[in-house]
């Protein structure tokens, strides 16, 4: 990221992100395999910032999802606090450049997201809970790695974010 | 990209997860009605424009489905006005196709469904009417097809609504002769097009058959009760459950999901007859 203008991609991608979550997902049609553009702002945010920034910043967007749908709150600050600093660790140790890899990286932060939110609230349990984490959240994930890769690529200098073929 | 080694969890990262953690279970173990307060406040601040988008991009998508289907109404009518014979019977399916709104006896409020991300969105709905519109706490919540929730939480231009698939919620229920009562909960089978519900404490001697409707029963409305009469709530699929000899608890396929579903009506009247309100299911 070289000069002043540097400083404000990463800010222009996160918001761009946000606005799409609110203004893109209702045209998706079926609300939950849609993709959680919110999350992935913040996985976005992980793979440039150090661990303990992306726990705040993932226990900032929990606590506003939560808010959002206040069924367990909380559940959704822990969630995605674990998964912001998780997400920032991670990519810390295995920095892929592969698109696939970074594929199964959004895939996998969306699915443990759902995990942790569904156990941490204690409301959905027997065939509901395996249901939804084998069918809608595995479908959400996909949806958001797809979008996550798309992002990826289209914004993948202003990310500074080398891409291997 | 930076490399991993200027990237591995720092002491001040591990404290600054450790202390959101901390703070999540906490917020996590805090009592319903501050989850509620705190809500209404992030968003009637924070989150407000935001929400405004996401409501403006809703009423948009809605329009355009309304504005097609009102084409396609007005195409229909133009070619039954000149079959005079044919024009009841077709007034009639327009009159249907036109759907609730027309047909609600009682006053409401039209509101669009602002889904979430979250895999709890379903159980609650944000909704986009609040108390600037009209809409107050323990206000009905119905879709075209019946029984959607109450509202939970009111905030400037905004609600939270508990659906029925949320554990809490509980109605009074009816058969559609009112011969037969009992109580209406979610049930979290595994059902992949999401949760169904239960109809408790039905008396062992009333026997229900698949197909049958099921209704709000309008018990004590207006003296604590929160539902009017007559919502379609689903239909009876089989016997879930028998207490032997005492009473049976049957599975009911619900007549509206709520994590689907895009436009609600908020009601503000609960002192009415709905049954003849709602369209019935097509077979």
């Amino acid at each position: 990221m070289n000069g002043r203008n540097g400083v404000y991609r990463l800010p222009t991608v996160l918001l761009l992100l946000v606005v799409l979550h609110f203004t893109l997902r209702p045209w998706l049609g079926e609300p939950r395999p849609a993709p959680d553009f919110l999350l992935l702002a913040l996985l976005v945010y992980a793979i440039r910032a150090r661990p303990g920034a992306a726990a705040i910043a993932g226990f900032i967007v929990g606590l506003l999802s939560d808010a959002l749908t206040p069924v367990a709150f909380g559940a959704g600050a822990l969630a995605h606090t674990v998964v912001g600093y998780l997400a920032a660790w991670g990519k810390a140790i295995f920095f892929a450049e592969n698109l696939a890899v970074n594929a199964g990286f959004f895939f996998a932060g969306t699915w443990v997201r759902d995990l942790l939110v569904l156990v941490g609230g204690g409301h959905v349990e027997g065939m509901g809970l395996v249901w939804q984490l084998l069918l809608w959240s595995p479908l959400k994930a996909a949806s958001t790695a797809l979008v996550g890769v798309i992002v990826l690529v289209i914004f993948r200098r202003w990310l500074a974010i080398r891409i291997a073929e | 990209m930076t490399f991993a080694s200027e990237r591995y969890a720092s002491r001040r990262d591990t404290l600054a997860f450790i202390v959101c953690l901390l703070l999540s279970i906490t917020i996590r173990m805090t009592p319903a009605a501050w989850h509620d307060r705190v809500s209404a406040q992030l968003q009637n601040t924070l989150l407000r424009p935001l929400l405004a988008l996401q409501g403006w991009a809703e009423s948009v998508r809605t329009t355009r489905e309304r504005f097609a289907r009102v084409v396609a109404e007005r195409d229909s009518a133009a070619v039954v006005a000149t079959l005079a014979d044919a024009l009841r019977e077709e007034n009639a399916q327009l009159r249907a196709m036109l759907g609730l709104r027309q047909r609600l006896p009682v006053r409401h409020v039209p509101a669009e469904v602002l889904h979430q991300s979250l895999p709890t969105d379903g159980f609650t709905l944000l909704i986009s009417a609040g108390r600037r519109q009209g809409v107050r706490v323990l206000s009905p919540v119905v879709a075209s097809g019946g029984l959607v929730g109450v509202v939970r939480s009111v905030g400037g231009n905004t609600s939270v609504v508990v659906a029925w698939a949320h554990p809490d919620f509980r109605a009074s229920a009816m058969t559609a002769d009112g011969a037969v009562f009992g109580i209406a909960a979610p049930f979290g089978g595994g059902d992949p097009g999401g949760p169904l519900l239960e109809l408790q404490g039905v008396p062992y001697r009333e026997e229900l058959i698949p197909g049958t409707r099921v209704y709000t029963s309008g018990l004590a409305t207006g003296e604590g009760g929160i539902y009017p009469r007559g919502i379609p709530i689903g239909t009876i699929l089989s016997v879930r459950e028998e207490l032997a000899g005492w009473a049976r608890t049957y599975l009911v396929l619900p007549a509206v999901h709520p994590a689907s579903i895009s436009h609600v009506m908020v009601l503000l009247d609960t002192r009415a007859d709905l049954t003849e309100s709602f369209v019935p299911p097509e077979p």
